[in-house]
């Protein structure tokens, strides 16, 4: 890194480092902006108060301080892991020199649209790699890597409504990810207002929302510039896609559901849950010989069965996107279609699930034990030891399926 | 700019998509079709895919 260089010519501040620009020959700020009437200024890189690439120099110059304190901190990030020289390097691409003698006001070597690209690309690097470079791996990488990620994406969205590419300073570049991302955020809402809504029952209003929008787009588009509604109405419409094709429904509320009916007579035709976790227990039931037929409707969430050893169980279940295990068998995926039909053993009970669940998790279990506890959260938890699920041993084992081994 | 009097293409495109996504949307919620997602991933690609095309010819022609 750049250690101090004595300049004679240069003023000394009271404390002995150089107080101001070391450079009498480069362009002060006051007279960059002089030149150039209301020009902000530039940061650019030292030619004479340098030892590698006047980096220091320059950053001191441009913030009014003493470059061994420049210098300082450049030394400490690079012990810090590395990233002083990851931002060192970028400065020597990106940040240019001085202008030669005599040339204030020199314009760039490269143009002011290709060196905004190349901030924005090592800026995304230097996010990518320093919570690594840092030794902080994957914790601080949780948290820098999506907010480079958000920028981007942030960038993406001014780009498309705008019409023009990212360019200018970077704090003009700042706010148009801001807007980006407010215009994200904007439209997650409209996402998730379109999913609630056609889960409730008013998909049919948010697609002729989405139709509606789409013809004023048509007749925008020979007026004036509406294409800032294509994004609003494209977010709808996957809201309501969603639930369209994970066929998810809130009849039945949120919450948590445990039903331990005492009889198959006390078996509901058909247990709904918009979202959360159900629970049927039918290890203490008086199950006839025979089927008894259950029935679960899950929007989102968990569905768990729980039956007792002797009793075979028969399974349909279709899943939107999610996973089905039946004992030792199981499914996972998107459009789930599962069948599972065995016979009952010896005269045993036969339980014929049917499942329908949008996004989630149904599981049939044996005897599987409770575990309730209170997490290192110190909420409350509860679930299943699925590794005690057993087989479905009342069916009779001719009977059962290869589907899902 | 575009020339006065021609649409904007991306934004006709973009709408044109919006409707027909939009009626295939209605007619699953009606009953009428069985949307799933194996459907409706290709769909949902397809429409922002044409989108994004008809937004960057129109940029290229000038017309963004």
């Amino acid at each position: 890194m750049d250690t101090p260089h004595n300049d004679p010519n240069q003023p000394q501040s009271p404390i002995g480092g150089p107080a101001h620009d070391p450079d009498p020959t480069a362009p002060t700020v006051e007279q960059s902006a002089g030149a150039a009437g209301d020009e902000p200024r530039r940061l650019t890189r030292s030619r004479t108060d340098r030892v590698l690439g006047g980096v220091c120099g320059g950053v001191a110059r441009y913030f009014g301080i003493d470059p061994v304190i420049a210098r300082i901190v450049a030394v400490g990030m690079v012990l810090l892991g590395g990233a002083g020289v990851l931002l060192y390097l970028a400065a020597l691409l990106l940040v240019p020199s001085d202008p030669a003698l005599g040339g204030i006001g020199t314009a760039p070597a490269t143009s002011d649209r290709s060196r905004t690209l190349g901030i924005v690309v090592v800026v995304v690097l230097l996010l990518f790699t320093w919570p690594f470079l840092l030794g902080g791996g994957f914790l601080l990488a949780g948290i820098l890597v999506p907010i480079a990620v958000l920028a981007v994406v942030g960038l993406v969205i001014w780009w498309f409504v705008s019409g023009a590419s990212p360019e200018g300073e970077p704090r003009e570049i700042a706010k148009q990810a801001l807007f980006g991302i407010g215009a994200l955020i904007a439209c997650g809402a409209i996402f998730t207002g379109g999913f609630i809504a056609a889960a409730a029952g008013g998909g049919a209003v948010a697609a002729g929302l989405v139709i509606a929008a789409g013809l004023a787009l048509v007749v925008g588009a020979f007026a004036g510039r509406v294409r800032w509604l294509v994004l609003p109405a494209l977010s709808l419409a996957m809201g309501v896609g969603i639930v369209a094709a994970a066929g998810i429904d809130f009849d039945g509320g949120f919450g948590e559901r445990d039903y331990r009916p005492a009889s198959a007579s006390d078996i509901r035709d058909r247990y709904e849950l918009a979202g959360g976790e159900l629970v049927v227990d039918l290890r203490g039931t008086d199950l006839p010989a025979g089927d008894t037929p259950l029935t679960l409707d899950v929007g989102m969430g968990e569905a768990t069965v729980l039956v007792p050893e002797d009793v075979c169980v028969a399974s349909r279940a279709e899943i939107g996107i999610g996973l089905i295990e039946v004992f030792d068998r199981e499914n996972a995926g998107a459009d789930v279609d599962w069948e599972d039909l065995p016979r009952a053993a010896n005269g045993n009970s036969r339980v014929v699930l049917d499942a329908e669940v949008g996004m989630g998790h149904v599981q049939v279990l044996h005897d599987a034990p409770v575990r309730d506890d209170f997490g290192s959260d110190g909420r409350f938890n509860r679930s299943f030891d699925d590794r005690n699920g057993g087989a479905n041993a009342g069916c009779e084992a001719s009977t059962l399926s290869a589907v899902g081994r | 700019m575009r020339p006065p009097g021609s649409p904007d293409a991306g934004a006709l495109v973009a709408g044109l998509v919006l409707v027909a996504l939009g009626a295939v949307l209605l007619l699953d919620r009606l009953e009428v079709l069985d949307l799933r997602f194996g459907t409706l991933a290709p769909i949902a690609c397809a429409a922002v895919g044409a989108v994004l095309l008809a937004s960057g010819l129109s940029r290229r022609d000038g017309q963004g």
